[in-house]
């Protein structure tokens, strides 16, 4: 369960994040939907431990950002889209092995982990290619299987079918299905409406740093009168301006 | 902090620059090859120059000075006194002769310079050269000698022929005697070594540095390193023994070519000012020195880690660790000149002056254990310092996440 409790991020004059609460119950595909520089990325990186909040705090499965940090990163597993943020020079299984580590996974865990995710990403023919050698599909079910190597309990993903060819966006969104169905917790941040449609049992729509709504996307479709999520949203962003 | 998870970053670090060919031929091979070529090159050229000076000492007159007689007395009277003096046919032009090479010096004689000689009267030889030929400039002290030596012959015979005795010219006999032990080439080695380890100790890390944080903040790698349950400073110390390793195997590599230049050629490394010796090492002086230098590469390590995280990218971070060197050579060519004993005591509390004097001071066969502990101590607590500010750079979130 994640619990964010009046959380805002200023970076100097700017307000990033402005007072964001938000509960996210254990099991559940919440998305973040908005624009580019919207806020998400900074909301989720505050939860990650990687930037302090101005004020305000969260709860990961009970440990909070700022009191346990190492806890909270114990128990999420972040993924950043765009950049796959691999080290080219190792392979990939390397690079899982790299995060197995750190994450205080013991040798023999990180190698039955590393057969495992190889299976489930089809990832048997690369595994032991150096990651600078890849395709940008190839990178990016990489990186999730990184993340993931530790098997977290929450998943924070930022964009992660960005940038991606359709068969590798499907490979990632089957996998998203598959962590819900085994029962965790997914903040999904996106631009794109359909994914988030698809994928998403809650979302909250963010604009410029503010939540404006949160809610499932059926209610959202039936609150304002409308099929079309891309069309919800306009309307709620062009009411905030 | 975990020590495991610094050891983890470490590993992982040394591995992924280890594969990276570049890093690995700049760093390690290149200075292998090229120290012993450049010492070569650089000896050769400095024993060339100095045996141009002292032989081969072309001199010829000029074509109004040059009568049958004044040749004569040249030859016979000047050039006997040094075997390197060679008599060539007069010139017309004498700036020509120099410009041509033709000859290296031009001498005038009086007219009546046989007149003057037979009367014991004085009379004078003019040396024309060129300074901005080196040739030529640093040969007029040879032939100067041989001027002189002539003139002591001559009074001396003029004396005798008196019936005086020339010893009455001498009131005193001076002796000189250089109390320093060793070869002059150690004076070479004091000046160029110490100055030689200490910017390589600045720079050799620079490389690595610039790799670890401000390339993985461009390849965006650091983010998802910071989700990890690595501490911060976990990861930053793995990062940072990274580049201590990398700043030392780019020393030894290179002191490897100095090694190799010295089995090839033992001159080279004095560039050609003779040869090393003679200065008895005491053990426990030369652990002290190399703690100094292994603490001024910790120091320099925990410096280019704070600028590498202060650095946007990795092209902001080269230049500005690029700029390092200068924190090396200003001390360096401030102090290249002062031997052993000339070294004060404030010099060892200073930042990398400490490591160079060090060096100078037991290279030159002194061991003054207080100044040695000076810089120690000095060291300890610039390395401190260095670390210190590193983690205050990798833990300021406006900082790290600069862009």
């Amino acid at each position: 369960m994640i619990e964010i409790k009046s959380l805002t991020k200023t970076f100097g004059s700017v307000e990033a994040v402005k007072n964001i609460s938000i509960t996210v119950p254990k099991g559940e595909i919440f998305g973040l939907l908005g624009e580019n520089g919207a806020g998400k990325t900074t909301t989720l990186r505050m939860l990650a431990t990687m930037l302090k909040p101005t004020s305000g705090t969260a709860t990961l499965n009970g440990y909070d950002i700022q009191k346990e940090p190492d806890r909270v990163r114990g128990e999420l597993g972040i993924l950043f889209g765009g950049e796959s943020g691999l080290y080219n020079r190792l392979t990939v299984a390397e690079n899982i092995s790299y995060f197995g580590e750190l994450n205080n996974m013991d040798k023999k865990s990180i190698q039955n982990r590393i057969k495992y995710l190889a299976e489930v990403f089809e990832m048997g023919d690369y595994i032991n290619r150096h990651a600078g050698k890849l395709s940008k599909g190839m990178r990016q079910k990489a990186a999730f299987a990184r993340a993931i190597v530790h098997d977290p309990n929450i998943l924070l993903l930022d964009e992660p079918s960005a940038g991606l060819d359709v068969s590798a966006m499907i490979v990632i969104q089957d996998f998203i299905k598959m962590q819900h169905q085994l029962g965790k917790t997914i903040i999904f941040s996106s631009h794109s409406m359909v994914e988030v449609d698809k994928l998403c049992n809650r979302i909250a729509v963010i604009h410029k740093g503010s939540l404006i709504d949160t809610d499932t996307v059926e209610n959202l479709k039936t609150k304002n009168k409308s099929d079309n999520l891309e069309e919800i949203f306009i309307r709620l962003v062009g009411e905030k301006q | 902090m975990r020590l495991k998870h610094t050891i983890t970053v470490l590993k992982k670090e040394v591995l992924d620059i280890a594969r990276d060919k570049k890093s690995l031929f700049s760093n390690i091979l290149l200075p292998i090859i090229i120290m012993p070529v450049l010492m070569l090159l650089v000896g050769s050229g400095t024993k060339k120059f100095t045996q141009e000076m002292k032989e081969n000492i072309t001199v010829a007159l000029t074509q109004e000075s040059a009568s049958p007689e004044a040749q004569e007395f040249l030859k016979n009277q000047i050039a006997i006194h040094d075997e390197n003096i060679i008599i060539k046919d007069p010139v017309e032009n004498p700036e020509e002769a120099v410009k041509t090479g033709y000859v290296k010096l031009v001498v005038v004689l009086d007219k009546d310079f046989q007149i003057k000689y037979e009367r014991n009267e004085p009379f004078s030889i003019k040396i024309l050269f060129d300074d901005s030929k080196s040739s030529s400039g640093g040969s007029v002290s040879v032939l100067e000698r041989a001027i002189e030596k002539f003139n002591n012959v001559t009074t001396n015979k003029r004396l005798e022929e008196m019936g005086i005795d020339p010893e009455i010219l001498t009131a005193v006999v001076q002796e000189k005697v250089n109390m320093t032990e060793g070869s002059p080439g150690n004076m070479i080695l004091s000046m160029l070594l110490p100055m030689l380890i200490a910017m390589l100790v600045a720079v050799g890390g620079i490389p690595a540095a610039t790799d670890l944080v401000a390339g993985e903040k461009e390849r965006m790698t650091l983010e998802p390193l910071l989700t990890t349950r690595a501490s911060r400073l976990s990861i930053l110390l793995g990062k940072y023994f990274t580049i201590n390793i990398f700043t030392f195997v780019s020393v030894l590599s290179t002191l490897a070519g100095f090694v190799i230049s010295y089995i090839i050629n033992p001159e080279t490394i004095t560039m050609g000012m003779g040869n090393v010796g003679g200065v008895k090492l005491q053990p426990a002086a030369v652990l002290l020195t190399l703690a100094v230098i292994v603490l001024m590469g910790m120091t320099f390590s925990g410096i280019q880690l704070a600028i590498s995280t202060f650095a946007r990218s990795f092209k902001e971070g080269q230049t500005y660790l690029s700029m390092l060197i200068f924190a090396v050579m200003i001390p360096s060519y401030a102090s290249m000149m002062m031997q052993a004993n000339d070294i004060k005591m404030y010099m060892f509390s200073v930042p990398v002056l400490n490591t160079i004097s060090s060096l100078k001071m037991i290279l030159g066969g002194v061991f003054d254990y207080s100044k040695l502990f000076l810089a120690l101590g000095t060291s300890v607590l610039y390395v401190v310092l260095a670390l210190y500010l590193s983690v205050l750079m990798f833990k300021k979130e406006s900082v790290l996440f600069r862009s």
